[in-house]
């Protein structure tokens, strides 16, 4: 859940139409038009991505007048399926992924379990990977590629570029090279796979 | 009792509020006063920085120190990318590590005639922080325009490793030879725990977001540090690679510059360093019973520093930081994972932030970090509503009000937490240089504890925290 609060402005003037904030925005809601970046107000996530890279400081981040909530909820879903997903994607239901809007692993299961196909149809769900934009990919990838879903990172975008290993997959002949210098790979395997297996809290989403 | 130590002033930036609004410090209150890291620790080392040369020390250092490193594979028509990192420039000021960057440029030019050297400087989550840090000290200019601050969701390039494809800047890499230039300043050790700490930018400043989220997410709090030896060591990486210079810090200071061709061979002394001298900072501060802590110092709320430890250590210090069997320590992206829907760890022996902090003043710190973890659990009480409101305006920071009330003043914040408290003893995050700005009481409970810390972490500690990564003391003492 993430409540938008910003918006991102364009000061055309100041606009060279590079796409550097097309190419970084998570949820496609910039584009340039006619040599122009446009700002689909009604898909921004306030996250500021294309304002801090614009090389021509030509984006601002405002105040939205009406701040906007995005969640999806896992109400009417089949919650087994959901811890089912997030399980096999070897994460725990209520885990957080995102540390910037405290989405949890549930949130972005319920999302794909609705219809999210994309990283981007994800963030723009649940407005995660929108604060930071950096820490919470992984996740979102592992819960896709558990539903099935083989997304295509946008067209010419440097949004995201694929998932990469987890601890799960570290070939033995990496973890025996390199015992002894404090990586801990079967011990955190561990620790992960008891967190996964932990019992629900349940309680709000809040 | 000594006067407390001048902090480091507030610093103009889109991360923080206007230097303008921080009224008071919180060292200048009533009954604070300072105690000398030397005192706690006597054998601390001696430092070229802060002392009566300036950087210009510093440039001293940097040049001696590089005299030991082969640059003959750099020609004079190839390309040379220095990188570096916002963390740098977040040590005594900046200006040391700014000087060293510059030292570095110019005795590649001086020793190898190779005039296309370029910088480029990586950030954590506040990505023109290292554009400001350009700015501020000359160094676009220096650089003759060839400056840059590279971001994570910047162009990328695939890296092969011998765990899978990883991914890195492309502007890091778009040099014939790349030279890591760091610190070995401990940071954040409650992610790395001091373990390969000198390679950890690549994969983490040097380095796109698939990377750091595979550190952050996919291999565990202490595996994750395998993500930046897996780039290093890629063909990729080695290609490229001329060596590392270091500027070598200890709580107290800069003890000098390190530079070598063999990245692994410096870091064992830096992971030597930081476990001996920021161990016992560490195990020092793991002491404190009881205490309220402020904020100020212009960085985000985890990277406020006292005596070279950060906010977000001091949040873990309950438990032992370097000791690896320790899974998780209070505070990691990975522990904060691990909390459940009703505020709860999942794990019963996850354990909780430290209880001995029994309220935060932020009196001065950055948004630009995900904080809200901290003030949802430790008490916390903002002082101004221009800083409340720049936390509200913050992608990375939307819930830190949620929890956390706001003070007029710095001295009606303090008050509020002496009353609600029932403690006298404030440990002061504002980067004093060479001593760490306290409250009296808290001065006296630390020169007390501290020298059977120090018999501690040398007898006991130091060499468990050096067998568990593998550091064999009469190597590196050869």
């Amino acid at each position: 859940m993430k409540v938008v609060n910003l918006l991102a402005v364009v000061e055309a003037e100041k606009c060279k139409g590079c796409r550097t904030c097309e190419r970084v925005c998570p949820v496609l809601a910039i584009k340039v038009v006619n040599r122009k970046a446009v700002v689909d107000a009604a898909r921004c996530r306030g996250c500021a991505a294309c304002e801090q890279r614009c090389p021509d400081y030509a984006i601002t981040m405002a105040k939205r007048d009406e701040p906007v909530v995005v969640a999806v909820s896992t109400e009417g879903l089949d919650y087994a399926q959901v811890v089912d997903l997030c399980r096999r994607a070897r994460l725990h239901p209520e885990q957080i992924v995102c540390y910037c809007t405290a989405t949890r692993a549930e949130e972005v299961a319920a999302a794909i379990l609705r219809g999210a196909r994309s990283p981007e149809e994800v963030s723009f769900m649940t407005g995660a990977r929108t604060g930071c934009k950096v820490e919470c990919i992984q996740p979102i990838l592992r819960l896709l590629e558990a539903a099935g879903v083989t997304p295509a990172p946008p067209k010419g975008g440097w949004q995201w570029y694929g998932r990469t290993p987890t601890v799960w997959e570290i070939p033995e002949g990496v973890k025996q090279k390199y015992t002894g210098r404090g990586f801990y790979f079967d011990e955190d395997i561990k620790l992960l796979n008891r967190v996964i297996e932990a019992p629900l809290q349940g309680g709000s989403d809040s | 009792m000594r006067p407390p130590i001048p902090p480091i002033p507030p610093r103009k930036s889109q991360y923080g509020i206007d230097p303008s609004l921080v009224k008071k410090r919180v060292c200048e209150l009533p009954g604070m006063t300072s105690v000398l890291l030397k005192d706690l620790f006597p054998d601390l080392p001696e430092v070229i920085y802060p002392g009566g040369e300036g950087v210009a020390a510093v440039r001293r250092a940097t040049e001696e120190a590089l005299r030991k490193v082969d640059m003959s594979r750099i020609k004079p028509e190839h390309s040379v990318n220095i990188l570096a990192s916002h963390h740098g420039f977040t040590l005594l000021g900046g200006e040391p590590y700014a000087e060293m960057l510059k030292t570095i440029k110019d005795v590649v030019e001086a020793r190898t005639g190779c005039k296309n050297i370029r910088l480029r400087a990586g950030v954590g989550l506040r990505f023109r922080e290292t554009e400001e840090y350009i700015k501020r000290f000359g160094l676009d200019e220096y650089f003759h325009g060839k400056a840059a601050g590279v971001a994570p969701i910047d162009e990328g390039i695939p890296i092969e490793t011998e765990i899978g494809t990883l991914y890195g800047i492309k502007k890091v890499y778009d040099a014939d030879w790349i030279i890591h230039a760091h610190n070995s300043d401990v940071r954040e050790v409650h992610f790395h725990r001091q373990v390969d700490r000198a390679v950890k930018p690549f994969g983490m400043s040097y380095a796109r977001i698939e990377t750091r989220s595979t550190y952050h997410q996919n291999l565990g709090p202490r595996a994750a540090n395998f993500t930046a030896r897996a780039i290093f060591d890629s063909p990729f990486v080695q290609s490229k690679f001329a060596f590392a210079c270091f500027l070598m810090v200890a709580p107290n200071g800069i003890m000098g510059v390190d530079a070598d061709n063999d990245l692994y061979a410096l870091n064992d002394r830096v992971t030597y360093l930081g476990c001996r001298y920021y161990g016992k900072m560490m195990t020092l501060f793991g002491e404190i019973d009881e205490c309220i802590v402020a904020l100020d110092f212009p960085c985000p709320v985890v990277y406020v520093f006292s005596a070279g430890v950060i906010y977000a250590n001091f949040a873990g210090a309950n438990t032992d930081l370097y000791d690896l069997d320790n899974p998780l320590p209070g505070y990691t992206w990975y522990t904060e994972a691990f909390y459940g829907k009703r505020g709860r760890p999942l794990l019963d022996d996850v354990p909780p932030l430290n209880p001995a902090i029994k309220m935060c003043v932020h009196n001065y710190a950055w948004t630009g970090y995900p904080s809200a973890f901290f003030s949802e659990h430790i008490p916390t009480v903002v002082v101004g509503w221009e800083q409340a409101e720049l936390f509200n305006r913050d992608p990375q920071n939307l819930n830190y009000m949620k929890h956390a009330v706001v003070a007029e003043t710095t001295e009606a914040a303090m008050e509020f937490a002496y009353k609600v408290t029932g403690t006298r003893k404030v440990l002061i995050f504002d980067g004093a240089i060479g001593g760490i700005n306290l409250s009296e009481p808290l001065a006296e409970f630390l020169l007390k504890k501290a020298p059977a810390v120090s018999e501690r972490v040398e007898n006991e500690l130091l060499p468990k925290w050096l067998r568990q990564r593998g550091v064999d003391l009469s190597h590196l003492k050869q």
